[in-house]
């Protein structure tokens, strides 16, 4: 995952917006092969997925917003954990580049009948795939996958580790609101940290991005990340973390809270849903402390009056629909990233 | 081949605690001559080329026949011992059946025997029956037929109500409980060292305070067992931590008859490993992002074992606790798995590393750094593991004349490739796999028979 091969970024800029061709068509610099975690990005890889997405956001205004880019390449998108907002994001976002998409949910295929990962791979990839989107439960299931895949493998979330789209998604997010940059923004996340890969992937791409990111939430689910913090600061990534919800949200530029789930009760981490609302839920008293018009956040599905009271999920102050809206477009901007690294010919064939 | 003669070699000899230059003279399989060399006829002989010890002893070997030869075979476990150096393997009951009463026990033996091989397989019985936590197994009858020990281990004794029972009931008949120190309370779901690594990777973290408390259950109840049997004896394997073997090495100051182990890989790989650093543990920062250490995929099922590959300073501590003598011995914890068992997610991956060929390498890397001596390192597979099992079984830890040569012979300076191929063990799965290590085993005398010669490079 070296990343000092990494162009320059006005070579790559007049480059970025013909996504209306074939991606191995140009050279884009894009060097990753699979896009399993954000920790090997550099900020320029971070420039050139924001510029691209830009790109994707053009072609979204059209009238007919599909662009033949990737016409003739196959998508699988296997997700052994049930998702709707992802799958239908990665779904929606193939199609508009003209790849052909497969969709298969693991509880209806074989893999209740015991079939290992790798050979479900093996068998996808046998069926034609080009690209396979992943979601697992297990940490780490996408590497097992792109070992075995001849293709780009794109993790749409691994148990706890990674949720790549996701946080490249609330980074686009971010600085289209914020004037183009996040550096040196307060950016809260609260919440569920221990379980949670939007949060892991928010620290790689925001730290990277020289924000000043703040964790919060309560002690038995920020356990771990103080250790993170500590070595993120002895190479220049720096973030806090805190169980003071109030100091968290004080002058903060953005919010976003994390779903609370109720299996964090029965397993001892949390006495109830109610005391979790009453101590750390985003209500509207709560932002009061943060800037005026401080962007709220959530990757969804939201439990809303729990981790967010309803009026601000649904407040002027929320951009959650745009995070929904610019995943697709952080999506088409990757699939064709990664279809530019092992096309027919292409330019940018490369490794990891 | 039953003769062997190697003439200006260091010798290791724990057992007389000397090392240095000298021959052997291995005649019809009998060690006749062992000659430590003075004066002239030492020069240009040093501890860093051909090595001689004597053959070494694993207290914690999982063989898996019967019952899962997929993975393992005494055939082919007594075979990998003999490429590894070890001359004697103490087979873990965690078999199916588990060896929990005589049938099982003889029959492994007969298994043995069968193989044709020299190495000699030592059984520890089962604590319960089934390894079920509940109901003590014939411990009288399986000592009877020979068990060096016994232990439940891949899950620990649970109930210290029956640790209480069978530290008394073995101590009676002269053998030591081996418990495999881990609180499960702590550990469900469990997938790596509790700490950055883990917290990085999104893995279910493995606490110290589960093998701490642990042991410190243990050692509570071996303090209450030993007013009424003083013959109770605790042995605790594998341990991992710098609390663990702090709880032992203050129990050992307190007279309380306990011993340890600590494993090859856990004195010298770490939980970078899980994030794919491959660098030795003196060697690690513990944050292999920081360093660029990452040099292999993470999430390689191969370093998933427990108890985890913990931090730099837990490997730091398993290393001190050699050279103070708080462990009393190297066990490698072979834990052969099929590619079935492995190929999987790194959740759902089998535990285990398939280390009984690696040890001796793993050892001379820490040798190699400076962190271990020779001698202690040599000691603690020989003479230390017989210090454990001594009372039980006759084991060799050191060069006797006239007796049945049991030995091993590597060379320092020579170097070979971890792979699947060069493995002997049917368990391919290894972290070092890759990668080079210090010390080819060039002869193993185990009984006074060839075990294994290095093929001709």
């Amino acid at each position: 995952m070296s990343l000092a091969a990494d162009p320059g970024t006005d070579a790559v800029e007049a480059m970025v917006p013909s996504v209306d061709v074939a991606p191995e068509t140009q050279p884009v610099g894009w060097r990753h092969r699979h896009l399993l975690d954000v920790d090997g990005l550099s900020t320029s890889d971070l420039d050139l997925v924001m510029r691209t997405t830009d790109a994707m956001r053009e072609v979204l205004t059209r009238p007919i917003a599909k662009v033949p880019a990737l016409r003739g390449r196959q998508v699988t998108i296997l997700f052994y954990e049930a998702s709707t907002r992802t799958r239908v994001s990665f779904e929606v976002a193939a199609k508009n580049l003209s790849a052909d998409v497969v969709n298969i949910a693991a509880a209806s295929s074989s893999v209740t009948k015991g079939e290992s990962l790798v050979d479900t791979v093996r068998t996808v990839e046998a069926l034609g795939a080009h690209m396979l989107v992943i979601r697992h439960s297990v940490s780490g299931a996408p590497y097992l996958a792109a070992e075995t895949f001849g293709g780009s493998v794109l993790n749409g979330g691994d148990g706890w580790h990674a949720h790549p789209t996701q946080a490249l998604l609330d980074l686009y997010t971010m600085r289209e609101r914020l004037g183009g940059s996040v550096a040196g923004r307060k950016i809260v996340i609260l919440g569920d940290l221990l379980h949670s890969r939007v949060a892991r992937s928010n620290i790689w791409t925001l730290t990277a991005a020289g924000a000043d990111l703040w964790l919060c939430g309560p002690a038995t689910l920020v356990r771990g990340f103080e250790a993170w913090a500590g070595r993120g600061a002895a190479a220049g990534r720096r973030f806090h973390v805190t169980t003071d919800v109030d100091e968290a949200l004080r002058d903060a530029d953005v919010v976003m809270a994390l779903r609370i789930q109720r299996e964090r009760m029965a397993s001892g981490l949390l006495p109830s849903m109610r005391e979790y609302a009453a101590r750390y839920g985003l209500t509207r008293t709560r932002l009061a402390g943060a800037k005026p018009g401080a962007l709220v956040m959530h990757p969804g599905p939201m439990n809303e009056g729990v981790e967010i009271a309803a009026d601000v999920a649904a407040g002027a102050q929320s951009v959650i629909t745009d995070q929904v809206t610019n995943g697709v477009a952080v999506r088409m901007a990757l699939l064709y990233l990664l279809a530019g690294t092992h096309g027919s010919g292409g330019a940018g064939a490369s490794s990891t | 081949m039953t003769d062997l003669e190697i003439s200006r070699a260091w010798i290791v000899d724990p057992a007389s605690e000397r090392e240095g230059p000298g021959e052997i003279v291995v005649r019809g399989g009998v060690l006749e001559g062992l000659t430590w060399l003075t004066g002239s006829g030492a020069d240009g002989v040093t501890a860093d080329g051909v090595v001689i010890a004597p053959g070494f002893i694993d207290l914690h070997t999982h063989l898996r026949e019967p019952g899962n030869e997929d993975a393992e075979t005494i055939a082919t476990g007594l075979a990998a011992a003999a490429h590894g150096g070890f001359t004697t393997v103490c087979a873990m009951p965690n078999t199916t059946p588990a060896v929990d009463e005589r049938s099982v026990l003889d029959a492994n033996r007969v298994a043995a025997i069968l193989t044709g091989s020299p190495v000699q397989l030592l059984s520890v019985g089962a604590v319960t029956v089934g390894r079920a936590g509940t109901q003590l197994a014939a411990l009288g009858e399986l000592a009877d037929g020979g068990v060096v020990g016994f232990s439940d281990d891949g899950s620990p004794v649970r109930s210290a109500t029956i640790l209480r029972s069978a530290l008394a009931y073995a101590g009676a008949l002269g053998l030591p409980i081996v418990d495999h120190p881990e609180d499960g309370t702590l550990t469900e779901g469990a997938e790596a060292n509790d700490g950055f690594v883990a917290t990085v990777l999104g893995l279910h973290g493995w606490p110290v305070a589960a093998e701490a408390s642990a042991v410190g259950r243990d050692l509570a109840v071996l303090a209450d067992v030993i007013r009424d049997e003083p013959g109770a004896r605790l042995h605790l394997t594998h341990l991992s931590t710098a609390e663990a073997l702090d709880l032992v090495r203050r129990a050992k100051a307190a007279g309380l008859p306990v011993t340890c182990d600590v494993t090859p890989h856990h004195l010298a790989l770490t939980d970078e490993w899980v994030a794919g650093a491959r660098r030795w543990a003196w060697d690690a920062s513990g944050d292999p992002w920081a360093d660029d250490a990452r040099v292999a995929p993470p999430y390689a099922t191969a370093t998933r074992v427990n108890p985890p590959l913990r931090s730099p300073q837990d490997a730091a501590a398993c290393l001190a606790a050699l050279l103070d003598g708080t462990a009393d011995a190297i066990a490698t914890d072979h834990a052969p798995h099929t590619e079935v068992d492995k190929a999987v997610e790194y959740g759902l991956a089998a535990n285990g590393i398939s280390g009984i060929e690696t040890a001796l390498g793993l050892v001379l890397a820490a040798v190699d750094a400076g962190r271990l001596p020779l001698r202690t390192a040599i000691g603690a597979l020989t003479v230390g593991p017989a210090s454990v099992i001594g009372a039980a079984a006759t084991v060799s830890a050191g060069f006797e004349i006239g007796a049945a040569a049991d030995l091993v012979v590597f060379d320092r300076s020579d170097r070979w490739t971890v792979s699947p191929r060069s493995l002997l063990s049917k368990g391919k799965n290894s972290p070092l796999v890759g990668m080079d290590l210090p010390g080819r085993v060039l002869v193993t005398f185990a009984g006074g028979r060839l075990a294994y010669e290095a093929p001709e490079a």
